[in-house]
């Protein structure tokens, strides 16, 4: 109990506050703006946070995280164009329910949803998060490295359509974390006798690249030359009827559970968790038909099970190092921005900090409901009259600015110019970006870790595999990975006997 | 499945995973046996991608760019934007930016495209250069205005 409130005396100090508060307002413009997604939304927050205090820092990923999940369903629901893509599911009877002239109930119904997963999913942090972690206690060097591995192969597996290309980002991401000096022989790997390669390719620059130019380039293919028209964005503040909130519950309840069970699943995001949410509560409903057609309980189900995958995805990222989603993966970055290993010992090391980002996960979502409500709502889906195709220079300007500010050296805009190029054309071969960025995060953990595991042994690779949670975690793995294989086998057998 | 598309990454990883693995046989030690172990991983996955695409029967259309023009347009743009933010100066090569990329998409509402550019440009200024004290490439334009410039 003392961690959360001596975290919770940190929070609430007028720093993070601020952040928090600024954040979550930017999360929802950001989630109101078709082409805009928090991914993109945090890797270019990611660079200004460097000389900022981590609490800070950390609140503001955390309110842009929360808002920008609720904040995608306003474009949903008022032009069935979902913000991000785990807005997706509540078109479904979002988009019905302005056609009949309740969108402001719905907007109302997605932000209390929003809020209701969110604190859900950030109580499920604070209490399963420190119990994960204190297994962790008993980890060694094997043991770090088999838990960097089955993150990197569960995230490269249910990341994407085609595990062999997930685990090849993966592998790719691990090789390229290794490009400079390796920290325990000195030995220059990779450099091409580049001595601004000496320190590595700059993991902020890389993932600013391969996250926030791909949507830019496809922003500009779209060309959209036209913003709404003020008619179009319309809105009023319509109170609950007796009893609503009432009959929502269920569903916050249904929904909060299936966003907090897929979050802590690797790979699996905040669209999956909308779309089990919202097939749940149309199995459960009395008249199923409806759905579809403008049900409450459609929106309510789909923003809940959203912003419900939120905070749990944390829970393996800050407890084992292994990310939920790519925003998880971000904030494992953000981490490593000010200098702290992700992993195991995190919350040994820094609980303070550790408590604080749940507290400030917990109190954003919060913050929705006081601020996501009809004022922001309304303020922000005025943004959408603003044409796209203005967007992306924009854009492009807070990548340069963001990137170069990290080090002072335009090397970097071309870093990143080249890895968006490449991540775009890697997306459209359907290799998932995810597992490059955790390799990069992961790789030199891997390494060191087996490298440190083989000179306590003295060479027995033996050792890797006979301690008992070592080789657990090595089962765990190669599971991981056969187990997409042989689900295709046995498909295609069963395909070829039918 | 597009056969062709993946025919070629498979083959684009095999490149790299052999390169890595060919140049980290010069590396010392354990520092050179994990970038080729690694190498040889990512030729192997490359070489599955590739043959599971050779294998295949099916060979769906996927589309890999969008609307071809627009995406190299917005690239090269890009592209002479970053060249052009050292030597113009970071805000001028921005306001240039801002307007040129919507126009050179098919936007035509000048005064607004200028309009929303000098207020994300002061809007970015007083944020990095002002708030936050970040140094960022000089103009050249200030430098050549100065006494004896």
């Amino acid at each position: 109990m003392d961690f959360y409130v001596n975290a919770l005396g940190a929070v609430l100090t007028i720093g993070p506050l601020v952040a928090m508060i600024g954040a979550t307002l930017l999360g929802v413009f950001i989630g109101a703006l078709p082409g805009l997604n928090p991914v993109m939304a945090i890797a270019l927050l990611l660079p200004l946070t460097y000389s900022m205090d981590p609490l800070v820092a950390l609140g503001m990923v955390a309110g842009i995280y929360n808002g920008s999940m609720y904040g995608g369903a306003i474009p949903a629901i008022l032009l069935r164009i979902p913000g991000t893509p785990a807005s997706i599911a509540t078109t479904f009877d979002g988009f019905p329910m302005a056609d009949k002239g309740a969108a402001s109930k719905a907007l109302k119904i997605a932000c209390w949803s929003s809020a209701v997963g969110g604190i859900a999913s950030a109580i499920a942090l604070m209490t399963v998060g420190p119990l994960l972690a204190r297994v962790t206690l008993f980890f060694g060097p094997a043991e770090y490295f088999w838990i960097a591995m089955f993150g990197m192969a569960s995230v490269g597996v249910m990341v994407g359509s085609d595990p062999v290309k997930g685990v090849m980002a993966a592998v790719l991401g691990l090789l390229i974390g290794t490009i400079g000096i390796d920290n325990l022989s000195g030995q220059a790997r990779f450099t091409f006798d580049q001595t601004w390669l000496l320190g590595g390719l700059d993991l902020i620059v890389v993932l600013v690249g391969l996250y926030a130019l791909p949507p830019v380039l496809q922003l500009a293919e779209k060309c959209d030359l036209k913003g709404l028209s003020a008619a179009q964005l319309k809105l009023s503040d319509v109170p609950f009827e007796p009893g609503e909130r009432r009959g929502l519950f269920p569903t916050w309840l249904r929904s909060s559970g299936i966003g907090i069970g897929v979050g802590i699943l690797p790979g699996a995001g905040g669209n999956i968790a909308a779309f089990l949410s919202y097939n749940a509560a149309r199995n459960a409903s009395a008249d199923p038909d409806s759905f579809g057609k403008g049900n409450p309980q459609g929106v309510a189900a789909a923003e809940c099970g959203n912003n419900a995958d939120n905070a749990a995805s944390m829970i393996p990222a800050l407890a084992l190092g292994i990310p939920g989603n790519v925003v998880a993966a971000l904030v494992l970055s953000a981490l490593t921005i000010h200098g702290l290993q992700p992993g195991p010992q995190l919350f040994h090391q820094n609980p303070m900090l550790v408590g604080g980002f749940m507290m400030e996960m917990l109190i954003t979502s919060i913050l929705i409901f006081a601020m996501g409500g009809a004022v922001a709502t309304r303020a922000f889906a005025q943004f959408q009259r603003l044409p796209g195709v203005l967007l992306v220079p924009s854009i492009l300007i807070l990548m340069c600015v963001g990137v170069f500010v990290i080090n002072g050296r335009p090397i970097d805009l071309w870093v990143m110019l080249a890895a968006g190029i490449a991540g775009y054309f890697l997306e459209k071969v359907n290799v998932p970006l995810a597992p490059i960025i955790l390799g990069m995060i992961l790789g030199p953990m891997a390494e060191q870790s087996v490298r440190r595991a083989l000179l306590i042994s003295r060479g027995d690779a033996t050792e890797l595999l006979t301690r008992p949670i070592s080789a657990g975690l090595a089962v765990m793995t190669v599971l991981v990975i056969v187990w997409p294989i042989a689900k295709t086998l046995r498909r295609r057998k069963a395909r070829r006997e039918n | 499945m597009e056969k062709r598309q993946d025919i070629v990454l498979g083959l684009i990883f095999v490149g790299l995973g052999l390169a890595a693995a060919w140049m980290a046989r010069s590396y010392t030690g354990a520092s050179g046996i994990y970038p080729m172990t690694l190498g040889l991983i990512l030729t192997l996955l490359g070489g599955t991608v590739a043959a599971k695409a050779v294998r295949s029967g099916s060979d769906e259309m996927r589309q890999l760019v969008a609307a071809p023009s627009k995406m190299i347009t917005a690239t090269v743009i890009a592209t002479v934007y970053v060249a052009a933010v050292v030597p113009l100066g970071f805000y001028t090569a921005s306001f240039l930016l801002m307007l040129v990329l919507p126009i050179a998409l098919g936007f035509r509402q000048w005064v607004y495209a200028t309009v929303v550019a000098a207020i994300f440009i002061t809007v970015v200024y007083l944020v990095f250069s002002v708030l936050l004290e970040k140094p960022l490439p000089r103009e050249a334009i200030l430098l050549l205005l100065a006494p004896g410039g």
